[in-house]
């Protein structure tokens, strides 16, 4: 390849000074004339019935409209591989924070005012937050459907033949929490009709063409009458891959023709977004006396928390990156995404393979000690290189350079 | 008592959407009248650098300079589909298809340099700081200005499909590429009094590809270990009965500078042959070994494994306790 002239040179980052100076936009920074303001009525109980009555609220000062699901012009649904979530709970909310209803008014303050004359009735039914209860058969039902809704497997050589020839085998249970992507800048935008009559919707997301088609779907219309402007993005991490104020201000903007406007609060950010999934993690990890392993058997238990999101991506991902970057020749992993009455779950930065280093990491290191080798002797021995195979069966081609990675860290 | 250890942790992570789903980034580039060239991509800019490795990777191909090219990337009316911002996937899949929209409108306009430069073909030119010339007699050029002013219409489009396979029911099969490959080494110090662990010093080693802008890189590995150390230590919701006890910054702890130690950063390079020049995506494994590494180091200071994260003061406390 001929010299590179601009490629591997440290330019500045094109945003940075916009970034530094404070003059980028963020989508709380846009106002417009005429800009009606709309705050979101969310679930208080994690399973439950409801009825909304919000005729009282209707009916303040300022108040221009209060929408729930029934003001939905098209599909009230949206989610990334399933359509399990609604724009606005029809009958019952699934989880603490699943939105009712949005209420636009004149201002923020009448908005925020309005909150209190909106009436939700509850009527709570059974919930399951443990994902092992959730799986079992006479556990109540997230959604019309088993609360299980993906299984994966791996399946290569044979795990109970390999185990009896291992010199040591470690089995250990991992726990892993939900965590929150804690990006700097909570969800906000702007929905307006532009001179074409289209749908203009501004916010902060990662995926632009995929929020305007869910957009469009919602609205009925199709989807070069909806169009999504990015402005600046507050970080993501995964976090801005679900809908979450877009459709709600889009419709609103439809119907009241005139722009609207919401701004989310950290906590209603952490309402409002998925997790990264809570883990349960059973491993046994065997190896030969000379620190070769020989087989690996998990089983992956991956809370979904309300909604499926990306759980069945996650999970596949999690079982893939099961055995960690080493060649081991039996491998049996399951992994399961299950529906619970917790916040869902979907994306965040390493989708699924930050979550198993908790486990195989750490069994390397119990494996190490326990045959006597240095951390680094038992990865040297079983790391992937050129040439080896995946638990998948893909034969790693091209540059393998994880050898380098880890004898770089002796000097350390 | 304060106590020392050392932990190492080594990962692989599989670039983008992966088994088999279809995972297409499309790019447009098109000649502007000033002879700067605007590239049109929906490739969010989520402060991993997206607009800047873009504009990089289409200058290259050009010839071009940095501030030659106008990338629009904030507008779904104007760019097409170069998907999710998600995955490590936009320097590998849709800088490809930057890479590939740029040589198609750089073939079309050395077809067009051609003719105005009246040569029977257009091998032997050569397209560098916006001019076009004939290789073996320089003073034969043309410039990306008077070919615009000439041709309005010279756009050209670029399309990259990642290659994956999707597994069998067995889990058999070829789910992601390029592979991307990551380790990490800390040393920590463990206060046996107050349960906390600070981290002394720090070492990442990171499977690049090659590096499009090396401080975006290292800016990349900041911040991962930075929401790795908040994973290993700190960071919980605190669900309880489906309710998040810690759902706000007043008890969702995360790090701060001060919990970040210098880190030595290795980039290795080996370009990988199906990205655009080399460069394989970072923006999830820079993130993926610092917990791990960071556990085994607390097992290496005080003897004591965690199998639940995060590690708090408290559940160090309690752990020393039980241990007696």
């Amino acid at each position: 390849m001929n010299e590179l002239k601009i490629v591997g040179k440290s330019i500045n980052k094109i945003d940075a000074k916009d970034k530094v100076d404070g003059s980028a936009i963020y989508p709380q920074d846009i106002y417009l004339e005429n800009m009606a303001f709309g705050v979101t009525i969310r679930s208080t109980r994690p399973h439950a019935f409801i009825k909304v009555d919000t005729k009282e609220a209707g009916k303040i000062d300022g108040v221009l409209k209060v929408f729930t699901y029934k003001d939905v012009p098209g599909k009230n649904h949206h989610g990334v591989v399933l359509k399990d979530h609604e724009v606005f709970a029809s009958k019952k909310v699934r989880r603490i924070g699943d939105p009712i209803a949005f209420i636009v008014a004149e201002t923020k303050e009448i908005a925020e005012y309005a909150k209190n004359f909106i009436k939700v009735e509850y009527e709570d039914i059974p919930a399951v937050f443990d994902p092992e209860e959730a799986m079992k058969e006479d556990s109540p039902k997230v959604h019309d459907r088993d609360n299980v809704f993906y299984h994966f497997k791996i399946r290569r050589g044979d795990v109970e033949k390999a185990f009896k020839e291992c010199h040591v085998i470690v089995e250990n249970v991992y726990k892993v929490p939900m965590v929150d992507h804690a990006f700097l800048q909570p969800e906000a935008g702007v929905a307006f009709l532009d001179e074409d009559g289209r749908v203009v919707v501004i916010a902060s997301t990662q995926y632009p063409h995929f929020d305007q088609e869910e957009i469009a779907e919602s609205l009925g219309v199709n989807k070069e009458m909806v169009r999504v402007l990015t402005p600046a993005v507050g970080g993501a991490f995964g976090g801005r891959e679900d809908i979450t104020v877009q459709i709600h201000l889009a419709i609103a903007a439809l119907t009241l023709k005139r722009p609207v406007k919401t701004v989310y609060s950290r906590e209603e950010s952490f309402l409002a977004h998925s997790k990264r999934h809570a883990m349960k993690m059973y491993y046994k990890t065997g190896a030969l006396k000379d620190g070769t392993l020989l087989a690996l058997e998990a089983k992956i238990i991956g809370d979904s928390g309300a909604y499926a999101s990306w759980a069945m991506n996650v999970l596949r991902k999690s079982a893939v990156h099961a055995t960690g970057p080493y060649y081991i020749p039996n491998v049996k992993v399951d992994s399961f995404a299950v529906y619970t009455n917790n916040p869902f779950t979907g994306a965040m930065r390493g989708f699924g393979a930050t979550q198993v280093p908790i486990a195989y990491e750490q069994q390397m290191d119990i494996l190490a000690e326990k045959l006597g080798l240095t951390p680094i002797e038992i990865r040297l021995k079983n790391c992937f290189r050129e040439g080896s195979e995946t638990a998948t069966g893909q034969v790693l081609e091209g540059f393998v350079p994880l050898e380098r990675c880890i004898e770089e860290l002796k000097s350390f | 008592m304060k106590k020392r250890g050392k932990g190492i942790a080594c990962i692989f992570y599989g670039t983008g959407y992966g088994n088999g789903f279809p995972d297409v980034s499309r790019a447009y580039a098109r000649l502007l009248e000033d002879g700067r060239v605007e590239i049109s991509v929906g490739a969010t800019e989520v402060g991993q650098g997206a607009k800047t490795v873009m504009v990089q990777i289409a200058a290259e191909t050009l010839g071009l300079l940095d501030k030659d090219i106008v990338l629009i990337n904030e507008d779904t009316s104007k760019t097409p589909d170069a998907g999710t911002a998600a995955a490590s996937r936009q320097t590998y899949n849709t800088g490809n298809a930057v890479k590939i929209a740029c040589e198609n409108l750089k073939e079309k306009i050395l077809e067009d340099a051609a003719k105005l430069l009246g040569v029977n073909t257009k091998v032997g030119l050569c397209m560098k700081d916006g001019l076009i010339y004939v290789k073996s007699y320089p003073s034969k050029k043309v410039s990306l200005k008077e070919i615009a002013e000439l041709n309005k219409d010279l756009q050209a489009e670029g399309v990259f499909t990642a290659h994956t396979t999707q597994m069998d029911e067995n889990g058999q099969g070829a789910p992601y590429w390029p592979y991307t490959f990551a380790s990490c080494a800390v040393e920590v110090e463990v206060d046996t009094e107050t349960g906390e662990v600070s981290i002394l010093r720090a070492k990442h080693v990171l499977d690049v590809g090659r590096a499009v802008n090396p401080s975006l890189v290292e800016g990349q590995i900041d911040g991962g270990f930075a929401m790795g150390v908040g994973y290993a230590l700190m960071e919980d919701i605190g669900l309880k009965d489906g309710k998040m006890t810690n759902g706000s910054f007043e008890k969702y702890i995360i790090p701060t500078a001060l919990d970040i130690p210098e880190i030595e950063k290795v980039l290795i390079e080996y370009p990988e042959d199906t990205a655009p020049y080399g460069a394989k995506g970072i923006g999830e494994p820079v993130m993926i070994p610092v917990a791990p590494a960071i556990l085994n180091a607390i097992y290496d200071a005080i003897g004591v494994r965690f199998y639940e994260i995060p590690v708090t003061p408290e559940r160090v406390l309690l752990a020393l306790q039980s241990k007696g």
